[in-house]
């Protein structure tokens, strides 16, 4: 009797794996997924949050894409494209044959419409959105123009290393021209894209779903449905993984992993993350929330060593991260491992309090996020941990923490002394980083990424040549030494650049991580 | 406040011997053994919260990552130096629940302070002038009722900001309107009585008959309701401090802790949890012990 089942079973499985081979017999199933938090709106360029953005993953495609697994690009709605020697003019042969999900085909018509309604204040369905990302991505961009129904050719201000590897980022992807006039003000709502997935319902703070678009001009997905479902608090999200009700859930707890690690059923995908979680100290004397002690070099140094940064990443990041002595991750090109990070010496930061003439200490603000964010964990704990090494060296903080929404505009608006935030990569390019978070391009009051408020001339010098070059090695070169010039003004406390953890079922197959934390269940199938 | 009574009572010469009317309360009270219990955890706690430094076994804010969520004595290893083990900062927990119960306590006597005092002014005004006042005063007060109380607190603390001492004020403030309503009706049978009528009689001022005379009439109603109110103080102060609006860290606030520390349950430091939460019920459980004991004491329907 026994035999027999054995015989049976291991007949299934070999058909399962045959089926496998064959690709097209595998499909179906339905994967949950449990998030930490709702999309804010679904449409692809107005979104700046990673919530949002991985639902838009897979339901929209760009011009380009990421590699499975890398920020390397490939063609996608283009086939190919031409650059001028100058380097200010893309011309891009687009792909015949794409549908969108409501049956329009795809051209150049919608690729110039995607990209006009967010750099073109005139055009009008520029008013649908706040189009945030294309300020801080593509400002340099001229204008889009159609050569004829599948050419398309885009014009820059000045040259721009990273605008093809920016290309494949949400922001740039192609939306349905016809959708858009259907829905206007609420197409949001509505997304219409021409990737694996199409949208079916959204049910505000509870669930997305998708299903398998079968006019998907690659191959059709492997699952028939991706529900997205949120679960913001981390032991209930773990629980419902344990329980089976969702497959894969987003930002475990590192406290759990290991209970994660332990369950055979289990299994967790881990990668080196794209990113880096810091304090800024803000250093705009014109910012309401500008306190004298941070425009001193030596206070700024003085806190940076005050805090123990082996210890946070040990303790309370749990081994899920190292720790930063940079802004950028030691996985992007251009990373100077020869800079030296301040150690964590209290005295020494007392010696330099009391040079800068605050032998003792002063009081502020810390701010801290209220939510789990994937370069920390848990900011407030984080927090509580860095006033308790202040206080060791006399700096009395006080912590606060807002709704994250507000607290986003409010650290936009320099309202804050010190905050906890972080970044995570959006296209593997230095200048993603440092130009978006510490140049004086982006310290503009009420929209700054650089929320230290750290306006170096001669930093923006180096990034302004390094973004404009063609010329890989002088960008590492310049990058390099844009670090250098980082490390000495201490604008921020570098904390630590965490690992991207993801939990599935064992029987989820064929995910893959995405250095940028983007989640592509396109390849993904249930292995039953 | 019994020797004003005890001239109200030679004036209207309807109540008599007051002397041995507190007498009785105590013996009543005494004789209450659940009361009892309460009233001794209370002056534990009182002492403890006094005199934290002196008990508190290690510094409540000194944070030691290497150490954090190690068990208490009922496991091998750090027991002696963390009786009841450590929090996720490495700190001991019996050192902050001892420096918590200062703030719990403060939180309870100083919200329902200042709920008695507005609460006890509001009432008089309307109970004893009645009339126009009245209706203004208990309409406000019916507004304020429709309000959930947690919701009410936390609508405040948005406008005032988070913070220990602006949940105080939250909370008295959300307290006024029962504290109100009690005093109120009191005072609207003690208005009728004829020492009162007396009083009036002979020409005092409204000021002195409220003070004098119906005030310490009152007092029972709002003892054993305020000692009832403290219990209740606490777990709300408990609450905002869980829901991150009361107390900011580091202080070592009996509901901030619960909060902070709820996620390691599922990581099994239970002790994180655990002793903040039993510490919160014993404090409220003693107080509501009291608070029955007293109003049994004080209600002359329950004399023999």
């Amino acid at each position: 009797m026994k035999n027999k089942w054995w015989i049976v079973l291991s007949l299934i499985v070999s058909l399962g794996f045959v089926s496998m081979g064959a690709g097209a017999l595998a499909a179906g199933g339905t994967l949950v997924f449990g998030s930490a938090g709702d999309a804010v709106r679904l449409d692809p360029a107005d979104v700046t949050d990673g919530e949002s953005i991985q639902r838009m993953d897979n339901m929209f495609e760009g011009l380009v894409e990421y590699e499975t697994g890398s920020t390397a690009i490939r063609p996608c709605l283009a086939e190919s494209w031409d650059i001028s020697p100058d380097g200010l003019e893309f011309t891009f042969h687009l792909r015949k044959g794409v549908k969108f999900h409501d049956g329009t085909n795809f051209d150049a018509t919608a690729v110039v419409f995607s990209f006009q309604r967010q750099y073109d204040k005139d055009f009008p369905y520029h008013k649908y959105g706040e189009w945030a990302y294309w300020g801080w991505m593509f400002d340099y961009v001229d204008r889009a123009e159609m050569v004829d129904p599948y050419t398309v050719k885009v014009y820059l201000q000045e040259p721009n290393a990273s605008f093809l590897t920016s290309l494949a980022m949400f922001t740039a992807c192609i939306v349905s021209p016809y959708s858009a006039a259907l829905y206007g003000a609420d197409s949001f709502k509505h997304p219409v894209g021409t990737g694996p997935f199409k949208f079916v319902e959204w049910v505000k703070d509870d669930h997305i779903t998708m299903e398998a678009f079968e006019d998907y001009w690659r191959e059709r997905a492997q699952l028939d449905k991706v529900i997205f479902r949120v679960i913001p608090d981390p032991s209930a999200r773990l629980m419902a993984l344990e329980k089976g009700e969702v497959d894969g859930i987003e930002y475990p707890d590192p406290e759990q992993v290991q209970k994660i690690i332990d369950n055979p059923k289990l299994k967790l995908l881990t990668q080196p993350g794209m990113n880096v979680g810091y304090v800024a100290m803000n250093m705009g004397e014109d910012t309401p929330g500008f306190e004298e002690p941070f425009g001193d070099v030596r206070v700024r140094r003085a806190i940076n060593h005050a805090i123990n940064k082996e210890e946070i990443v040990q303790y309370l990041y749990q081994g899920t991260a190292i720790v930063a002595k940079n802004p950028i991750p030691p996985l992007l090109f251009g990373y100077n491992d020869d800079i030296v990070d301040y150690e964590y010496n209290p005295a020494k930061a007392r010696e330099l309090l009391a040079e800068a003439g605050y032998a003792n200490g002063f009081k502020t603000t810390l701010w801290a996020m209220p939510v789990s964010r994937p370069y920390m964990f848990d900011p407030r704990k984080i927090a509580e941990a860095i006033q308790s090494y202040l206080a060791d060296v006399g700096i009395e903080a006080e912590i606060y923490s807002e709704d994250w929404g507000t607290y986003l505009q409010n650290t936009e608006a320099g309202k804050h002394p010190m905050c906890l935030l972080g970044w995570t990569g959006d296209n593997g390019d230095p200048d993603n980083f440092i130009y978006v978070l510490l140049d004086k391009d982006a310290a503009t009051i009420g929209s700054a990424g650089n929320v230290a408020f750290y306006r170096s001339d001669e930093l923006h010098e180096v990034n302004i040549k390094a973004r404009q070059s063609y010329d890989f090695e002088e960008r590492v070169r310049l990058y390099r030494e844009a670090q250098e010039i980082i490390h000495r003004d201490a604008p921020w406390v570098c904390l630590a650049h965490s690992t991207q953890m993801l939990a599935f079922k064992n029987e989820v197959e064929g995910y893959v991580l995405h250095p940028t934390s983007r989640k592509f269940f396109y390849p993904v199938w249930i292995e039953r | 406040m019994f020797s004003r009574k005890k001239k109200i009572e030679q004036i209207s010469k309807l109540q008599v011997n007051s002397y041995s009317e507190l007498n009785e309360t105590f013996h009543m009270l005494w004789s209450n053994k659940s009361a009892m219990i309460g009233l001794i955890l209370i002056v534990i706690l009182v002492i403890v919260a006094i005199f934290a430094p002196f008990i508190a076994p290690n510094d409540p804010y000194q944070r030691s990552l290497p150490f954090r969520l190690k068990p208490g004595i009922w496991s091998e290893g750090l027991s002696t130096r963390y009786p009841l083990g450590t929090d996720y900062m490495g700190r001991g927990i019996l050192s902050r629940l001892i420096y918590g119960a200062r703030d719990s306590l403060t939180v309870g006597f100083i919200a329902v302070g200042i709920a008695a005092s507005l609460g006890i002014f509001l009432g008089l005004l309307a109970g004893y002038y009645g009339g126009m006042i009245d209706h203004l005063i208990m309409r406000f007060v019916d507004i304020m009722f429709a309000f959930p109380s947690i919701l009410l607190a936390i609508s405040i603390m948005a406008v005032l900001g988070p913070g220990l001492e602006k949940a105080m004020i939250a909370i008295g403030i959300v307290y006024t309107p029962q504290m109100a309503r009690v005093v109120r009706g009191s005072v609207l049978t003690v208005r009728g009585t004829v020492y009162i009528e007396a009083e009036k009689a002979i020409g005092s001022s409204d000021f002195r008959i409220i003070v004098l005379h119906v005030l310490p009439n009152v007092m029972a109603p709002i003892i054993v309701y305020s000692t009832l109110s403290i219990a209740s103080a606490i777990l709300d102060a408990a609450a905002l401090g869980f829901l991150g609006l009361g107390a900011q860290p580091p202080r070592p606030e009996w509901g901030a802790m619960l909060a902070d520390s709820r996620q390691y349950l599922m990581s099994g430091a239970w002790w994180a949890v655990t002793f903040p939460g039993l510490a919160i019920m014993i404090t409220v459980l003693a107080l509501n012990l009291l608070g029955d004991g007293l109003r049994d004491a004080l209600d002359p329907r329950l004399r023999k």
